[in-house]
């Protein structure tokens, strides 16, 4: 893995660690490991934690010396008490920078571990292969990596942490109390276990009830949504009332699903005051009592108090934190689960060849199924039916540098995977393919994809600028002239111009709203930059309207000159001029040759050709018709027509 | 400036005394839980303090004078205080709570209530995820703030002012200390609180830049990996996530010093007390429960302070929420009934436009100067490009829109003299993209006519020849549509929603043919229920289909603000414009699915035509 610019950030640890190495059987494993780096600064913060409550004990300490030995004695005061007061002073100053270094050094190891999993991830993601991304849900594996990590994070530097606050409070504390009068320590800690339990039994169920509040808060929300989006149907049944009632039925179960939640609030928390109230009660009592048979000083005995009602408090909240704990496991487990996956494989070969490419391409006997990967895509269930999932069977071609192949076959037939075969998507499962009469293999995969551009069907730009989505593919510096020709050439520079910031316009949601005719020539252009030996056009016309159609076409003209150039296409007209053409059906090649000798042999070419032949004869039947229907109707029905236009004036 | 990821802007508003009035009217409309809020806050905090003060009662009075009677009285009193303590909690945890919950359905009722008479063209400007913000985070925000904040507040000043005055019974010297103390720090940890929230705000910003650079690396890998864009994006992404950790880590450090900040000035204050309060002791003026109780209010008083100064921070936020939510319930509709508007029951009647002209944005009109007549029953097929005005033109005659200048009459009536409700409960109307609310198929053909029988809602099915397909359904008629029901095709969903229209039994149709391809069985249904439905309506179809085309009594081209080729089919064809080419278009589209060179039926895309580059 490679270091980026935040490597420089000194409180940033093991930025290179592989992630993977964090795999175990056990999570308590994983997750000290996903702390790599940081296992000391972690340490160092829970020991922060010990020193905290150490001090909170100490000044408790202090105060009940303070008592029995300054205020209850003949001590002078006035040499003692500033003594103690920077006594205090100091104490709260270690309870302050040990609670401050806790929290600080825990949110390094939290925020640097969650920074070292998001470069991870991302860098993961990018490496995984197509499979993988074809079978996994964009907004799943979004989640994963945004708010998984956010959980992590929490986890991490919140709920562990708090844990460990109570736990340490708890240790220290109930040491000190034990110092101070061992079976007063004992009648006060009888209540603990009930709070403990109380606590740990509450906020599951808590949970539960405020998971069902969210769950309703999300449907008025989906209400609101779909009022929203469908205000034109609303306004057009004019269902506005009815609208209000349905809405009305969500708003008011929200209403009342939060008055539940507030309702477990409003029992649990006087409950459990009443339970620590009166054990803190019971002990001042008790401990009064004690005082009062000498058995205990004063300031013991308010220290002892002050202790109880400290420690107390807390507890409460162990159970919340147990819960939020086990929520923060399962964010753990999900996106351990994609670092499972296996990435595209390792580069047989790291040598770029020396020079440019020719883009000869041969394919001999190429083959690929989906074996062993599953796949859910709805296009291959059909295909599933039938066996095992063959996409591409046998497929034999040579494309010679500068030549046009055009491959046409009904959809399913493997078109694109044949395609995607090229730039190593995906890799042969038999058969060989040599570029410049080297297997593919022998080239690492970011020199093929260099040297191959891809024009698809519908055009995906980045929410950056126009000049960054058209220097993509550019790895080099590149003057505005170059960059200027390239964008004359995909007939989109002067639009361009027109946009608000011109080349510096951001594209997208916050930005300019692109045509897909405007987003498919950048594409273009962007293609044209990248400069590929090779170039694929994957049906990059059916998408586009018919204004710009022509533009495009000529476009891509443009952009074919002197490359190897694929074509996958539907219509004759788009792929008849080719060197070859390629017809594909259920993965095999079923004929292949030029226009001229296709048309005239019997096969899938010849009826698709007839087919569209055909209707151009039909168009143009039905045009002539058209035609002649309305210069009849003219005849006929002059006088109408005249009625029609003196009623109806078209735009002056 | 990050202008390209979605973000929602963050607004913070100065105080101004017409909003506190608002958002304090809010509570007062709650009058009797607001007495018991007003009621459990003050007791908390005087019994809270009372504790403070009987500790030392304790200490000064049983123990140190050894009367073990007193001692057990006073815990009579400890007892009994604990009870009213549980009690006071109760009462403040469930009525603020409840205020709050219910201050949020009062305001999502309002605003929702108020959006549900606004015009369409306020849809059209503002985008519905400004009004979701509006509705679900900002009321919430409200809501809080008006329970819960104003909760800590109350609460925190009492516990304050009361704390105070025990001390000033016990030392009037020491709590005049501390009356200095307590806003000073108050002050600072207010200042400290926003700082926190402006990091914070930052971390925000920074995620949403990660999000949106995973959705894109996401949903864009294909290109990347066909650009081997791998490295720089990497490069790019750590630069982001390296921005991201010095953020997060920047706001936690500063929360974690907030607390031992304010805790060391109240142990400041507490060394203060000791020295002085030693000396004190010695003079006399100050009993060993006193000092106690002195420490224990300052302590009792770190934790309002805490409360106050974040509560103080947010404020301004919240108050940002309640303006626009306040702005929102004001908006007043653009199209607005007039003061005697007639409600006539039937849309029958020629339909004239006379010299009518809309804008969206002043100055740039998107109809300009349009006259039409079309006649009862006629049926007018709009085509042209995409945002040259067709829909605009359809939305004039529903009356979701009114023009800038010029008349629309229906039979002879002014549209703006006529109720917005008389003219579009005769409207049947059929979207592009239909829109079927989540429910069960049966629901939404209903939802035409509220008060339709089972018979009713079928017939109307039939007629449209949705019928068959809604049979064939797992559950028929009761299934589930949308998201968590089963997911159905664009002309299953355009059948259903011609069935709705229908249902209706409209004067007036209008429908927006789906662009999208529909395959060729569910066109020839959805062309049968069409023709249903256009029998004896003056109708507008926005068309894609040559057969809706062709059979319109009449064709407009919309170009460039106006009306630019008219008249029929066969005379249009004639007139070789723009009409003729986009005709010849589509045929060799429609004729190409029909005949089918392929033998495939089916129009979804390959799969790695489904990611697109």
């Amino acid at each position: 893995m490679q270091t980026g610019a935040s490597g420089s950030d000194p409180l940033l640890r093991d930025l290179d660690f592989d992630l993977r190495q964090t795999l175990h059987a056990s999570k308590a494993v994983r997750l000290w490991r996903l702390l790599t780096g940081y296992h000391h600064i972690y340490v160092l913060a829970t020991l922060c934690l010990g020193g905290a409550a150490l001090a909170r004990a100490g000044s408790l300490y202090l105060l009940r010396f303070f008592v029995d030995s300054v205020l209850m004695s003949s001590a002078s005061m006035a040499e003692a008490a500033p003594r103690y007061a920077l006594g205090f002073i100091l104490i709260a100053a270690g309870q302050g920078t040990s609670g401050f270094y806790a929290g600080r050094l825990a949110a390094q190891a939290a925020e640097g571990a969650c920074c070292r999993i998001r470069n991870f991830l991302y860098d993961h993601l990018q490496r995984l292969p197509f499979d993988y991304h074809d079978r996994t849900p964009a907004g799943d594996l979004l989640q994963r990596t945004t708010s998984d990590v956010e959980a992590i994070r929490k986890l991490i530097a919140l709920h562990l942490m708090g844990l460990g606050r109570i736990v340490m409070l708890l240790m220290v504390y109930i040491a000190a109390m034990f110092s101070l009068h061992g079976r007063l320590t004992l009648i006060s800690l009888a209540t603990i276990p009930v709070v403990l339990g109380i606590s740990i039994w509450f906020f599951p169920r808590f949970q539960k009830r405020y998971d069902r509040y969210q769950a309703q808060e999300a449907r008025l929300s989906t209400r609101f949504q779909e009022n929203l989006s469908g205000i034109r149907v609303v306004r057009a049944f004019v269902r506005q009332r009815f609208e209000i009632d349905l809405t009305e039925k969500e708003n008011g179960a929200l209403l009342r699903e939060g008055v539940g939640v507030v309702r477990m609030h409003a029992y649990y928390w006087p409950i459990s005051d009443l339970i620590t109230m009166g054990q803190v009660m019971v002990s001042t009592y008790v401990g009064g009592l004690y005082l009062l048979s000498g058995e205990m000083t004063l300031g013991a005995f308010l220290a002892f108090t002050g202790m109880l009602g400290q420690l107390m408090f807390p507890i409460r909240n162990l159970g919340r934190l147990v819960t939020q704990i086990s929520v923060g496991w399962v964010s753990f487990m999900r996106i351990t689960e994609i670092l499972k996956q296996n990435r595209e494989t390792v580069d047989e070969v790291r040598m770029e060849p020396p020079g440019d490419i020719r883009g000869e391409l041969r394919f001999s006997d190429v083959g690929f199924s989906y074996e062993g990967t599953e796949r859910r895509t709805e296009n291959l269930a059909e295909e599933s039916e039938e066996g095992p999932a063959v996409v591409l069977d046998g497929v034999n071609l040579h494309a010679r540098p500068g030549e046009v192949v055009a491959v046409l076959g009904p959809t399913g037939s493997g078109k694109s995977t044949l395609m995607s075969l090229i730039p190593r998507f995906y890799e042969t499962t038999s058969g060989r393919i040599l570029l410049d009469g080297r297997e593919l293999n022998q080239y690492p995969r970011e020199f093929i994809r260099r040297n191959v551009g891809i024009v698809l069907q519908e055009a995906f730009l980045f929410s950056t600028t126009v000049r960054e989505n058209l220097l993509f593919g550019v790895g080099h510096e590149i003057d505005e002239e170059t960059l200027f020709n390239a964008t004359r050439a995909a007939h989109i520079h002067d639009s361009i111009l027109e946009f608000p910031q011109g080349y510096d316009t951001i594209v997208g949601e916050k930005g300019v709203t692109l045509s897909g005719g405007q987003k498919q020539r950048i594409t273009i252009a962007r293609t044209l930059l990248k400069d590929p030996r090779i170039l694929i056009l994957d049906d990059a016309l059916s998408a586009v309207d018919l204004a710009t159609e022509a533009k495009i076409r000529s476009a891509l003209q443009q952009l074919m000159r002197g490359r190897t150039t694929f074509i996958i296409g539907h219509r004759i007209q788009s792929i008849m001029h080719a060197d070859r053409i390629l017809v594909l059906d259920k993965g095999r090649v079923v004929q292949t040759g030029t226009h001229e000798e296709l048309v005239d042999q019997p096969g899938l070419y010849r009826d698709v050709h007839r087919i569209q032949s055909q209707i151009e004869v039909e168009l143009q039947q039905d045009l002539e018709q058209s035609a002649t229907e309305a210069s009849l109707h003219l005849a006929e029905e002059s006088s109408l027509a005249a009625v029609l236009d003196s009623g109806n004036g078209t735009r002056r | 400036m990050e202008p390209q990821y979605r973000e929602e802007e963050e607004f913070e508003t100065a105080l101004s005394g017409k909003l506190l009035w608002r958002l304090a009217r809010l509570n007062l409309t709650h009058r009797s839980l607001l007495v018991i809020y007003l009621v459990s806050i003050i007791a908390v905090a005087v019994v809270d303090s009372y504790f403070t003060f009987l500790s030392k009662r304790i200490v000064d009075e049983a123990l140190l004078v050894g009367d073990t009677g007193m001692l057990r009285r006073l815990m009579l009193h400890y007892g009994l205080l604990v009870l009213a303590l549980a009690a006071a909690v109760f009462g403040f945890i469930f009525s603020a709570g409840y205020l709050g919950e219910r201050i949020r359905y009062d305001l999502c009722r309002s605003m929702f209530a108020r959006l549900q008479t606004l015009s369409l063209a306020y849809f059209d400007r503002t985008p519905v995820g400004w009004l979701m913000a509006r509705l679900t985070s900002d009321s919430r925000r409200v809501g809080e703030m008006v329970s819960w904040g104003v909760l800590d507040m109350l609460w925190g000043s009492c516990n304050i002012v009361i704390a105070l005055g025990f001390m000033a019974f016990i030392s009037w010297k020491l709590a005049l200390v501390m009356m200095v103390i307590i806003p000073v720090t108050l002050y600072v940890a207010f200042k400290f609180q926003r700082r926190i929230l402006e990091e914070q705000r930052r971390v925000r910003s920074a995620n949403s830049r990660i999000t949106a650079e995973f959705n894109e690396s996401i949903t864009g890998i294909r290109v990347v990996k066909s650009l081997a864009r791998e490295r720089a994006n990497f490069l790019k992404f750590q630069t982001l996530s390296g921005e991201m950790f010095t953020a997060g880590y920047r706001a936690a450090w500063l929360s974690a010093l907030f607390l031992p900040i304010v805790q060391l000035t109240a142990a400041l204050a507490v060394g203060t007390i000791i020295w002085y309060g030693g000396w004190q002791f010695e003079m006399g003026e100050l009993t060993v429960g006193g000092i106690q109780a002195f420490i224990g209010f300052i302590g009792l008083m770190v934790f309002p302070i805490e409360e106050m100064s974040r509560v103080l921070a947010q404020m301004q936020q919240a108050f940002a929420s309640g303006e626009r939510v306040f702005s929102l319930m004001d908006t007043v509709p653009e199209i607005q009934d007039a003061p005697h508007a007639l409600s006539p029951d039937s849309m029958r009647g020629d339909i004239e436009f006379d010299n009518v002209t809309f804008a969206y944005e002043e100055g740039r009109p998107v109809l300009e100067g349009i006259d039409l007549h079309v006649r009862q029953g006629e049926t007018i097929a709009l085509v042209g490009p995409t945002g040259a005005g067709k829909s605009t033109l359809v939305n004039l005659v529903c009356r979701f829109l009114e023009p800038q200048s010029g008349t629309i009459r229906i039979n002879g009536f002014d549209l703006k003299l006529l109720t917005q409700e008389s003219i579009q409960s005769r409207i049947g109307m059929v979207l592009q993209v239909p829109h079927l609310f989540a429910g069960t198929v049966f629901q939404n053909i209903q939802y035409g006519l509220l008060e339709a029988t089972e018979e009713g809602v079928r017939d109307a099915a039939r007629q449209a020849g949705a019928d068959e397909f809604i049979r064939k359904l797992p559950q028929g008629y009761k299934s589930q549509v949308g998201e968590e029901g089963l997911m159905l095709s664009v002309g299953q969903k355009q059948l259903i929603s011609i069935a709705r229209a229908i249902l209706s039994d409209p004067d007036i149709f209008v429908m927006d043919e789906a662009t999208s391809s529909v395959d060729t069985v569910t066109e020839a249904m959805v062309q049968k229920g069409m023709e249903e439905i256009l029998r004896n309506r003056t109708s507008f179809v926005i068309a894609h289909r040559l057969s809706t085309i062709r059979r319109a009594d009449r064709i407009l081209v919309i170009r460039e603000g106006g009306i630019g080729e008219m008249g029929t089919h066969h005379e249009l064809i004639r007139a070789r414009g723009y009409y003729h080419e986009l005709y010849t278009r589509q045929f060799r589209e429609e004729r190409a699915r029909v005949m089918d060179p392929f033998h495939d039926t089916r129009v979804a895309p390959a799969p790695s035509q489904s990611q697109v580059v």
